[in-house]
């Protein structure tokens, strides 16, 4: 018997499980980019008009100013809303199966027969998820970016990467904040409950920060606070790691919790 | 140094009780039977000592091992099987064993390949597909694979036909040979009584007794019945014997239960014909209800409910 790199072979292990699923979402999400973009050479002439019928208050809470470039009206149709709560949902129902519905289904009870640790456990189920969000993201990306080539819309690769890869930290902090509600002992409807009412809390409270600005100092507890539009601006590289950085010390206290508590059978 | 070692070892759930003040010993090379009826602490006790659940009060050790500072390295040298074994439906049990192997750094597979040609295990299906006593066996494969120092089995033949069930048996037999320890958890008493050394009987969360099974069987009341071909005997020459109780006469039919050596009935029977005779001892069963009843009307310790007394 020999040391083994017990992460490593239980990532690529968690990525075979979900290998077809991982295949479904890109195949989704790939699908709903390429017709948004798809739509938007016959919408474009219209977009501008359409903008100005909608009332400032409206346009202030999703963030979205101008419809003049496919950029603009991407984030507004795709990245600045439907997509990030997406992926958090699937970043929230990834950590909710690996951890506390492979705990009540005693999986995790044949895996902490070998020599492995609980922390090693959660940082497997972390990384798998990062891993997943980013072949999620990077194939949209990419998807988007070929659409847009086909249909003449002028689009970058480094934009469409940027806009992708922006909800990365975004979705991570919501596997983080799920790991610490696992760490509490819950079940696991109420680990995918719990970080599902806190992710539509945080876009809420990010909405009406944006719109009262006397409340806009509500917006500093909310991870959408951070978002920014990539896809327009660039990455803000302090959000995008500061975001990411949340996220792993936040998964880092769930792994300390779940390591203390009771795991019954 | 002792295998598993536990002081006063509780754990409640919330006021609810799991076990209480277990203090117990197994020593290494024993084939240690823990017998409860369902709610009894059973499964609990094994979750404890593996670190899947916390103590109340008390400590643990396994193999000189701290159970909670050491978990890891205990991991290594254990072998576990859960009692409701689970794994994903979807996978196979050789894919089950290569995951393990890897966690485990285990690169030698004949042995995992032998057990299963034993058991009759069929490493291709996915475990969704398997019934339960095929997937126990699987359950089995991935605990004994890797020949730990350890193994700690809760309700190890559950589902498994009889055939496999003397497989197992024998299989504990050459673990034990090979100088590993079992701890298993059981309750059925006859596999107990058939392989392990000595059984621990929990009640209520409590340890309530601990018996070497060999003098547990010997110290108790045999069952002495014959019947003899001479009509006109004096039963009164067996009734007086040392050691005899419960006893009744029909004419050549006697029966009385006793304890003690049984050369002198042996001697007195000699003497007469005996058309029939049987000599029975209680099953390990009868002596275990008697636990759950209130006290021992068999053996010779009382039923002291008291962890501490019980230790081995």
């Amino acid at each position: 018997m020999t040391g083994s790199p017990k992460v490593p072979i239980l990532v690529a292990r968690g990525l075979d499980d979900r290998k077809r699923s991982l295949l479904i979402w890109i195949v989704s999400i790939g699908a709903f980019c390429a017709a948004i973009v798809a739509i938007y050479p016959s919408i474009e002439d219209t977009l501008t008009d359409v903008m100005d019928g909608y009332p400032d208050a409206l346009k202030e809470a999703f963030a979205v100013e101008d419809l003049n470039t496919p950029g603009q009206y991407l984030h507004a149709e795709l990245l600045g809303l439907i997509l990030p709560l997406a992926l958090a949902w699937f970043a929230i129902r990834a950590i909710a199966r690996d951890l506390p519905s492979a705990a009540e289904n005693s999986f995790l009870d044949v895996l902490l027969s070998a020599p492995v640790s609980r922390r090693q456990l959660v940082a497997t189920s972390f990384v798998g998820t990062a891993i997943e969000l980013a072949a999620i993201t990077l194939a949209a990306a990419a998807i988007t970016r070929v659409t847009a080539m086909v249909l003449g819309v002028d689009l970058s690769l480094g934009d469409s990467v940027a806009g992708m890869i922006n909800m990365w930290p975004l979705a991570l902090f919501f596997a983080g904040v799920s790991i610490l509600i696992n760490g509490l002992r819950v079940q696991s409807a109420l680990v995918s409950g719990l970080a599902a009412g806190l992710l539509v809390l945080m876009y809420v409270v990010d909405v009406i920060g944006r719109l009262a600005p006397d409340l806009d100092f509500l917006r500093y507890g909310s991870v959408f606070r951070y978002y920014g539009m990539a896809i327009e601006d660039g990455i803000d590289p302090a959000s995008f790691f500061g975001v990411t950085a949340v996220a792993i010390l936040v998964a880092l206290a769930g792994a300390l919790l779940f390591d203390r508590r009771d795991l019954p059978g | 140094m002792a295998a598993i070692e536990t002081k006063r070892l509780s754990k409640f759930y919330g006021a609810h009780r799991g076990i209480e003040q277990i203090t117990l010993s197994v020593e290494r090379g024993e084939v240690f039977g823990f017998l409860g009826p369902n709610g009894a602490g059973k499964t609990t006790l094994i979750r404890t000592l593996l670190d899947l659940l916390h103590p109340t009060s008390g400590s643990a050790t396994v193999l000189g091992l701290d159970s909670h500072r050491d978990r890891i390295e205990i991991r290594k040298r254990i072998g576990n099987l859960a009692g409701d074994f689970s794994w994903q439906p979807k996978r196979t049990g050789s894919e089950l064993l290569s995951l393990i192997a890897g966690l485990r750094g285990v690169t030698e597979m004949d042995y995992a390949q032998a057990l299963a040609e034993r058991f009759n295990a069929d490493l291709t299906r996915p475990l969704g597909q398997l019934s339960r006593g095929n997937r126990q066996k699987i359950g089995l494969l991935q605990a004994l694979f890797h020949r730990p120092d350890l193994l700690i089995l809760d309700e190890p033949t559950g589902g498994l036909d009889p055939l496999m069930q003397e497989e197992f048996m024998a299989v504990v037999s050459e673990e034990r040979e090979r100088g590993a320890t079992v701890f298993l958890s059981s309750h059925e008493l006859d596999e107990v009584q058939r392989m392990c050394d000595r059984a621990g009987i929990i009640r209520d969360g409590r340890l309530v007794a601990v018996e070497d099974i060999g003098e547990l069987m010997s110290k108790s009341d045999r069952k002495v019945s014959f019947t003899l071909a001479e009509t006109d005997i004096d039963p009164g020459e067996f009734r007086d014997l040392d050691g005899v109780g419960n006893f009744s006469a029909d004419g050549p039919e006697i029966s009385f239960t006793h304890r003690g050596p049984i050369d002198p009935v042996v001697k007195l029977l000699s003497r007469h014909t005996v058309v029939e005779l049987d000599l029975t001892h209680p099953s390990l069963e009868e002596l275990f209800l008697a636990y759950y009843t209130g006290g021992r009307s068999t053996g010779d310790r009382p039923d002291s409910g008291d962890g501490d007394e019980a230790a081995g």
